[in-house]
This record gives structure tokens, sequence and C-alpha cells, in this order.
């Protein structure tokens, strides 16, 4: 599976979405930040785990999370991994989740570097 | 303020729903980031609003909305589902079962302000039609239980117009009404049937009403011809009551006619045999006669109480029905306790 082009953060895109609310903005981001290396780990774990509804709820979460910065390729690219995986085709997910992984943490620094 | 029940198994969405519903104002947001802690939770709470996610652990949105459903007293809560925008499928099953509305990922404060606000203006809605609809239940109550209040009282005086020209007292009808009672409860009959007898017993004799004074009211004994004319009292009070709506008054006229029928057959007016004697006849004859018995007349004595025990043991099959007696007897201790209320010289109501 393609990952995406590099991430760029869309504030006024997630603030229009917000109703201009810069307060929920900034929780949202702190939250994202503080719950990064969690979300990662589960996503991890669930890859491990061998039960592919748990995988592709987890898949799911992150497409949301992505989704929820504006990061409309990420959250595209997980979509892909999620109907695969609906589809019970497991094959290159040892590729896959790495890279959403990897994009959770490229909006992680992205997010971080932006506060 | 309403209580907006969120339920999504990230936080970070919990965190922003959370967000959005305080802005609405007039909120109290409730989180779980699990469906089953939610359900329990919903056991004692009705929320305003749900909003829950689709794709959780241990439960998803839809199974969650089917228990919620479930629950008594849950099946109007508005429910807003949280789905991504590629899952229309779940969204028409969200619809389906029972969901009211459907919220996009990601989330987007406009379309959630104006759905969520739909939501709870049709829950306002709700809860305003629920408590217009029990205050009107609560004036019928209150209205209905002044008219039976009005209607007992009137089935009283009543049954007190006749009994004035008769020997026997007011307390009789009290009390002879509370053995009726007691007897009613000795057979296990249901609450309702036990006050329809209590309010009822009183207008046993209300067809006394209906017989000349120089037989009512004769210091001695009837002639056979005489006897005659007083045995029409059951026909006049079953005449005087039979064609009311009321329940009280229909049950009067059922004992007004059979209160002086017999187990053997051998009674008046209809010579009705056992059980096709009405059960309230039978039962208010037991009551009628245990009284008249242990009550002081201008004519007699009252029989001591083992002795009137004694004549109901005797006549079971044959005046009497014999569970009624048994019922009687069995209620002994609220045969004295009415003997002691209703003394002669009292009139409370009933």
């Amino acid at each position: 599976m393609n990952m995406a082009g590099a991430f760029v953060l869309d504030k006024a895109a997630i603030l229009d979405r917000l109703g201009g609310d810069e307060e929920i903005y900034t929780m949202m981001v702190d939250m994202y930040l503080q719950d990064i290396d969690h979300n990662c780990a589960t996503l991890a774990a669930a890859a491990t785990s061998g039960d592919a509804y748990s995988l592709q709820r987890e898949v799911h979460t992150i497409k949301g999370l992505l989704a929820t910065f504006s990061d409309d390729e990420g959250a595209a690219v997980a979509y892909q991994v999620e109907q695969k995986i609906k589809l019970g085709n497991l094959q290159g997910m040892e590729s896959d989740i790495p890279g959403l992984d990897a994009r959770l943490r490229e909006v992680a620094g992205v997010l971080a570097s932006h506060r | 303020m309403h209580t907006v029940l969120i339920i999504d198994d990230s936080d970070i969405n919990l965190t922003l729903i959370k967000a959005l519903v305080l802005k609405l104002g007039e909120c109290n947001p409730v989180l779980f980031d699990n469906p089953l802690k939610a359900l329990d939770w919903c056991r004692e709470h009705v929320p305003d609003l749900v909003i829950v996610d689709y794709m959780m652990p241990d439960m998803d949105g839809l199974k969650f909305i089917a228990a919620f459903r479930g629950l008594h007293g849950r099946d109007e809560v508005p429910i807003l589902m949280v789905t991504a925008n590629d899952q229309k499928d779940v969204r028409y099953d969200a619809l389906l079962g029972g969901a009211n509305d459907f919220l996009t990922k990601p989330i987007d404060r406009v379309e959630f302000g104006a759905r969520a606000r739909n939501m709870l203006s049709l829950r306002s809605g709700q809860k305003f039609l629920a408590d217009r609809a029990q205050h009107l239940a609560a004036l019928v109550d209150e209205r209905t239980s002044e008219i039976r209040e009005r209607e007992k009282e009137l089935i009283f005086r009543i049954s007190r117009a006749a009994e004035f020209r008769d020997p026997e007292t007011g307390a009789h009808i009290q009390r002879m009404a509370y053995y009726s009672l007691a007897i009613a409860k000795g057979l296990g009959l249901d609450e309702a049937a036990r006050r329809l007898i209590l309010e009822a017993a009183p207008m046993h004799d209300v067809g006394k009403i209906g017989i000349p004074d120089y037989i009512l009211l004769k210091p001695g004994k009837l002639t056979p011809e005489e006897f005659e004319v007083m045995k029409g009292h059951s026909r006049i009070g079953y005449e005087l009551l039979k064609e009311s709506r009321s329940e009280i008054l229909k049950a009067g006229a059922q004992i007004a006619i059979s209160h002086h029928e017999k187990y053997d057959g051998s009674g008046y007016p209809r010579g009705l045999k056992g059980n096709d004697i009405p059960l309230f006849g039978r039962i208010v004859a037991v009551a009628d006669v245990f009284d008249a018995l242990t009550s002081e007349r201008p004519y007699k004595k009252a029989w001591p109480l083992e002795e009137a025990r004694h004549f109901l043991e005797e006549g079971r099959g044959k005046h009497f029905d014999p569970l009624c007696v048994e019922a009687l007897l069995a209620e002994w201790e609220d045969v004295l306790d009415i003997r002691q209320r209703f003394a002669d010289e009292e009139m409370p109501l009933l």
C-alpha cells in the first residue's frame, strides 16, 4: 500500500470544522500528542494478535484520528487498509501497519512543531 | 439541563464531543469509553440524548442501540450515531436499528450543533408531552377520587335512609360491610373485589325503603302474607340499583337480590342453590346474619359470640356457603376488632 505524501497541516480547515474554536483545537492537539504512543502501541498489538476484527477496528480509529486533523491522504490510506482487512485480505500488512504508525507519528511531529 | 450521554472508545473523540456539547449550553455530558459500562449506567439513568460511535470494542454502536432501546422507557430517547463518511451501510442499519440521526466523522461543529439541537428539541417536546400527560392523569385521578368519595357517601346515606325505617342501626351497616370484607379477605379475593364488596354491602337492604311501615315496623311476628311482602325488599333493592353504570351500585343490586338466598336452595327470592348464588350474595348472607345474631334489638338480646359462631358452623352447606363461614372464622381477630370499632352508638362513614 502506497503511503500518502508528506502531511501538511491545514489548521484553517480544522478550525473551520470546529467553528473557529481555538480552545477545542488546542485541546485536541494536546490529546493527540498525549495519546500517540498509546495509539501506536495498540495498533501494533492488534497487528500481532491475529484478530482481524481488532486490527480493523484500530485501523478504523486511526483513520478517524487522521481525518480529525484534516489529513485526508493519510485517512484515505487508512481506509484502504481497513477495507483490505474487512475483505479478509491481510497481504502486505507487514508494511501497511508500520506505514500507518509512521503517519501517526509524522502528524504528531507536525502538530507539535506548530503549537 | 439536558443529560447527554457520549460513548466513544477514542479519548480524543470523547473530549471533542464533550467540548461541543458544552458549547450547546444547558447540557451535562456524561462520558464512557466502554459501551458495556455505558449500558450499565443507562439501567439507572435516562439520558436526554445519546451520541454513540459505531466501531468500538466489546459492543459496536448498532448493538448498543439495540440493547439501549430494549431497556424500559428508553425507546424514545434520541440517538445520534457517529459514523465515517464511507459507512453508508452502517448509517442505514443505524437508522433502521433505532438511531434518530447520524454525525459524520470528522465531526463538524456546525453539523454537530444543528443535529444535536434538533435532537434535544425533540426530547424537550417528548418531556413536555409526558409531563402534561402525567399532570392530566393526576387531575383525572383526583377528580375520579372525588366522584368515588361522593358516590360512597351517597350510597351510605341512601343505605342509612332505608335503615332509618328499620329497627336496625347505622352501625349494623358498617359492621356487616366490614364482616363482608373480612370474608372476602379470607377467601383470597383481590384488592379490587374486597373494596367493591366493602362499598356495595351497605346497600343489601336498601329495598326496605319500599316496604310499608305497618310491616317493616311491626313489633310482633309477621303473618305469612306480611312476610311475603317483606321478602319483596330483595327485588325492590335490585330494581332500584340494577340499571346503574356504577360498578358499586351494580354490585349492590346483585347483593340486594341474593343475600337472602340459602346455600341449599331454600332461600328467596329465586331459590338459588350453591354456587348459582352470586359470590357477593353468599358472603353478605353470612355477614348479615352474624351481625344480626350478635346485635341487640328491641325485640331480642345479642347472642354471645360463641353461640353465633356455632350457629354459622351448623348452617354450613345449608343456610351458608361453607367456604364463606370458614373465611369469617379464619379472620376472627378482625371480627372482634370490627365489633369494637363499630359499636351501635357510632355511625362513622365508610
